[in-house]
């Protein structure tokens, strides 16, 4: 078995906070000021009348309490939801919706109120539903990809968005996850557990892809994907069957695989078997081989699951498990600014709030 | 059962045809629902509509003659199925349905366990009512109010109520079933869990009739006008009911409202005030028969009963000291001697006091626990109190809650359940049997073991059937319905699977397969090749690869490989999860040889071509429509100036592929390439140069 949170000498802080309607993500929305803490939910409620919406909730952290500051309904299901800000600081929330259509919504950076809001309507981006959309640093520029196969490059334009389609496999191929890793590239992930490395100054194909041999193990989907700054030649992913692996650019003949069923021969398990929704690198976790920081070593990274499972995977060590719930956890966001507090949502409904010492 | 509520109707009923015998064991309620057509209605369709509503269309036959010019085509109805309990949202409800699956599911396997390990019939070892009563803390705590309140900074002087969470129902019931079934420390202290219990939920008993509760909160409002407070015979009714049920607090907390213990006043009202003191030194000093009182509350807590007795004693004497006492003639103040004496007979019991201070009868029944008969044991002496309690203080409407107590006290198990159900719900019943079962063995024998007329299942089951129904009946719960079928031994499993397949699939096989199609049909190629790989399902792969080469054949160039790379990369090398999209991946190999060669690269890449060449057409999957191309694509190949590349068998074997497809060209289903007409012929006058040096240089 992994290494259950609680066991650990200093367990994490959890606060449940239920909801009454079905939580689709949440991320930490950046803040101007270290006493004010929002969140923003991207929610579903199919017995209502407008049954989507992206709300910012002001978090207190004493009572561990959320109440809603403001609401924006968008014109279907979020599929997509990241958060950011532009250069002044200003919050940004970026989401991508089923039905094609892409949203940028501009938030107060004192009081996180809704200011602005640019779209593209639905049929123009995507065919079908956006799978994921990524801001880059800085929030100049957007990457949107879908399950038919474009690959999107939207930015604001005066007071609207612009895009321009980068690339389209007219379906040959389909995208379920993004990430910028610098002003200049980016990487998809997809089926088959695919990772596409792409270069805007090499237009018109992939700069470069994985070729994972994954004939000999079960081929999957890539769920998510993560690039730390820091470390922008290696990419991070996550998906079927709890796999978690690393692809280093300089050492593209084989991923590295962190975790996964069928994984550890070595000894250590897999954090969990079902779909891995989200990863991302946890900037709280310090490594536990801190004598042999090669660059490349893969930094620790925090996964959540269908099965459940929030842990904390690393490189040739045991998962540690920070949370094991009843039903799925379908995302989950560390804090730029805190790195020890995650916010997750769970499938029933609720919110939970970590808080690592 | 279901409960149905409309805002556009009155109900609709259901008979509940996933449990098929309750058709004979209950009557079947009929709901009117009124939907303003005029007959005859030709059709009626139900489906699901939103979340956990139907949806009921009526359809009107159109009338030959147009004599009515109002006349609707139909009309359509959203009836919303509730879960039984008024007072809770569908959020709610479902919010509780979510956290009662992990305590439920943790008691199923720890009884599994204990039955595996004792191998005996009852797992009832001696820690097991410890897991009963952690199950049912658990439970407890879902039914509490989120939004609980904060208390405010600065406390008001004159806030006799302190403010708490808003009581349900449900926590309520579920309270006072956990009192007389799951906690057996509590069994010796009964009267005083039921003190607490109601001056928890008494403002819950009615909401036509007074109750303390309510008298205390409509007094509260009046207390910010009152002048002189002792003066209000409000006061002192107030005073002698909150102490007839045991709220020492609010009684000592009011006592001290009195106008005797003003600064200006204190002078010459001080026999007065000794005495409004000395009332509430004793009320505060009373001593109860209970293990613990909750932090800052009044009372002295005896554990063992003579101790208790001895206390008890001392503190009646006390009473009646202070109410023989001389001081009473000196008080001047009329209401305050009145009030004040009168609170001491509360105290030392009389009768007619106590049933002047309470309204209701179940505060009667405390006060009778408090002040005459605090020793109290047994169900059978506590019904025949509640008897005579209730021939003293009628009711007229009967509250669930009390309902519930009644069964509970009269010691019957299927009224019990039977009010449970009624006025609570399935998902109180599926839970509270839990409870119910570890109150006796009779009980439990009664809800466990096997009923010829509900079809050869428990009552346990059937309840658990019925709730399993409700929460397949909501899109967002559907999923924790297993978990409560699967805990039922006869019938479950069926149940199980006639919900899986109401569920659109059945088959994770299927599901791949649908997806996968759906994918390809909505132009999303890659995907639909993943499903279809994923449910190795070949005949699709392959029928797809035909309208897949078409494409090729139209849209492959050199340049154009770049869009294929993503697909021929995600059907990878191994050819048998590929069908016959297998071809794609060699040919895009020798595609890229075929570059690298035409870039002037070395013979190295010349040679990987020429096996990639030959692979291809040895290759049964490669469609006969390529082959041409390929050959011509090959001419470079073909005619190397340094040195024949292919030998004498591999240029008999592509003149062979050559001479079959002159044959097929006669067949009409052939597919002419899209070449130049000399192709064929440059191809063979390549391959016979090719052959005939071949043949030399052997």
């Amino acid at each position: 078995m992994a290494v259950i949170g609680t066991a650990l000498p200093d367990p994490p802080r959890i606060h449940r906070i239920p909801q009454s309607k079905y939580v689709d993500a949440v991320r930490w929305l950046p803040q101007f000021s270290a006493f004010d803490r929002f969140v923003v939910l991207a929610l579903f409620d199919s017995s209502s009348d407008s049954p989507s919406s992206i709300e910012i909730h002001s978090l207190d952290t004493q009572a561990v309490t959320l109440s809603s500051q403001s609401t924006w309904a968008p014109p279907s299901r979020v599929s997509s939801l990241k958060t950011s800000q532009l250069p002044g600081r200003k919050p940004l929330i970026a989401a991508g919706t089923v039905s094609g259509s892409l949203h940028l919504l501009l938030a107060n950076s004192v009081d996180a109120s809704l200011e602005s809001e640019f779209s593209v309507s639905e049929e123009e981006l995507h065919v079908g539903r956006v799978s994921c959309v990524d801001v880059m640093e800085g929030g100049g520029e957007f990457v949107s990809v879908g399950e038919d196969g474009r690959v999107n490059l939207v930015s604001v334009a005066g007071s609207e968005l612009s895009f321009r389609r980068f690339f389209d496999s007219q379906g040959l191929v389909s995208y379920t996850s993004a990430k910028w890793a610098s002003p200049a590239e980016f990487v998809t992930g997809g089926y088959g557990f695919s990772l596409q490395w792409w270069d805007q100054r090499k237009p018109g194909g992939v700069a470069s892809q994985l070729k994972g041999n994954w004939a000999q193990r079960m081929s999957g989907i890539v769920q998510s994907i993560d690039i730390h700054p820091s470390r922008k030649h290696t990419c991070l992913a996550g998906g079927s069957l709890g796999t978690v692996f690393a692809w280093d650019l300089r050492w593209q003949q084989q991923p590295i695989i962190l975790s996964g069923i069928g994984v550890g021969e070595d000894g250590t398990h897999p954090a969990c078997e079902s779909e891995v929704w989200e990863v991302q690198y946890d900037r709280h976790t310090k490594s536990t081989n801190t004598g042999n920081i090669s660059s490349s070593r893969v930094l620790p990274a925090m996964i959540c699951s269908e099965d459940g499972i929030l842990a904390v995977v690393e490189q040739d060590a045991e998962p540690i498990e920070l949370l094991a719930e009843p039903c799925a956890i379908n995302s989950f966001d560390i804090d730029r600014e805190n790195p020890s507090d995650v916010i997750c949502s769970l499938e029933w409904e609720s919110i939970v709030l970590l808080t690592r010492p | 059962m279901l409960a149905f509520s409309s805002a556009s109707a009155d109900g609709a009923s259901s008979t509940g045809e996933l449990v098929p015998f309750s058709s004979e064991a209950r009557a079947t309620a009929v709901f009117p629902l009124h939907h303003g057509l005029k007959p005859p209605i030709s059709r009626l369709s139900i489906s699901w509509a939103r979340g956990n509503s139907l949806r009921v269309s009526f359809f009107r036959k159109p009338s030959g003659d147009d004599s009515d010019g109002d006349e609707f085509g139909g009309k359509v109805l959203e009836v919303r199925l509730s879960g039984g309990d008024g007072d809770m949202s569908d959020a709610q409800f479902r919010r509780i349905a979510y956290g009662s699956v992990s305590p439920f599911a943790l008691l199923q396997s720890r009884r599994n366990s204990a039955v595996s390990l004792s191998k005996i019939s009852s797992p009832y070892h001696v820690e097991w009512w410890e897991y009963v009563m952690e199950y049912s803390k658990d439970i407890n705590s879902l039914l509490s109010d989120p939004k609980s309140l904060t208390s405010p900074a600065i406390e008001d002087p004159k806030a006799v109520l302190q403010k708490a969470e808003e009581p349900i129902c449900l926590k309520a019931a579920w309270d006072v079933m956990e009192i007389f079934y799951a906690d057996k420390q509590s069994q010796s202290w009964l009267p005083e869990r039921l003190v607490d219990w109601l001056a928890a939920y008494n403002g819950l008993l009615s909401s036509t009739q007074a109750t303390i509760h309510s008298q205390l909160i409509s007094f509260q409002k009046e207390l910010v006008t009152l002048q002189v407070i002792e003066d209000s015979p409000k006061y002192w009714e107030v005073l002698s009911a909150a102490l007839a049920v045991g709220w020492l607090d609010v009684v000592v907390k009011m006592l001290r409202l009195h106008g005797s213990y003003q600064l200006d006043q204190i002078g010459n009202r001080e026999t007065e005030n000794g005495l409004v003191e000395a009332v509430a030194v004793l009320i505060s000093k009373m001593p109860r028969l209970r293990p613990e009182l909750q932090a800052g509350t009044l009372g002295e807590c005896h554990r063992a009963k003579p101790d208790f007795i001895k206390a008890w004693e001392k503190w009646r004497a006390h009473i009646t000291k202070l109410d023989c006492s001389a001081y009473w003639v000196r008080c001047d103040h009329d209401q305050t001697r009145k009030g004040l004496r009168n609170m001491l007979q509360i105290m030392l019991g009389n009768t007619n006091s106590l049933c002047t201070a309470t309204c209701h009868w179940m505060e009667l029944y405390i006060a009778h626990f408090l002040y005459i008969r605090p020793f109290t044991v047994g169900l059978e002496s506590m019904y025949s109190l509640a008897r005579k309690c209730m021939q003293l203080k009628p009711m007229t409407i009967s509250h669930r809650l009390i309902q519930l107590l009644l069964g509970i006290i009269g010691d019957n198990t299927e009224v019990v359940l039977a009010e449970c159900s009624r006025a609570f719900g399935p998902w109180m019943v599926a839970h509270a049997i839990e409870l119910l079962a570890s109150g006796s063995d009779q009980a439990e024998t009664l809800l466990r073991e096997e009923h010829y007329n509900l079809g050869g299942i428990s009552i346990e089951e059937l309840h658990r059937l019925v709730y399993a129904q409700v929460l397949s009946s909501d899109a967002l719960t559907w999923q924790i319905a297993p978990i409560y079928l699967t805990s039922c031994i006869k019938q479950g499993m069926g149940l199980l699977e006639i919900l899986l397949s109401k569920q659109p699939v059945q088959d994770v096989q299927i599901l791949l397969k649908i997806a996968g199609v759906y994918h390809w049909k909505h132009g999303r190629k890659g995907s639909g090749v993943f499903w279809l790989q994923q449910a190795r399902d070949e005949v699709r792969l392959n029928r797809i690869a035909q309208q897949l080469f078409d494409f090729v054949g139209q849209s492959i160039s050199d340049e154009s490989f770049k869009q294929w790379e993503g697909l021929i990369e995600l059907l990878g090398s191994e050819s048998k999860t590929a069908g016959g999209l297998e071809f794609l991946h060699k040919y895009r190999d020798f595609k890229k040889s075929l570059k690298q060669v035409n870039d002037g690269k070395t013979t190295d890449a010349a040679q990987q071509a020429v096996e990639s060449l030959i692979s291809l057409m040895k290759n049964p999957s490669t469609p006969q429509q390529f082959w041409l191309p390929i050959l011509y694509d090959s001419l470079k190949l073909l005619s190397c100036q340094e040195r024949p590349l292919l030998n004498v068998s591999e240029t008999n074997l592509l003149l062979n592929k050559l001479q079959e497809l002159s044959m097929a060209k006669l067949r009409p289903d052939f597919i002419e390439a899209d070449l130049p007409p000399q192709a064929l012929g440059s191809v063979r006058l390549a391959l016979a140069t090719n052959l005939g040096r071949a043949i030399v240089e052997e």
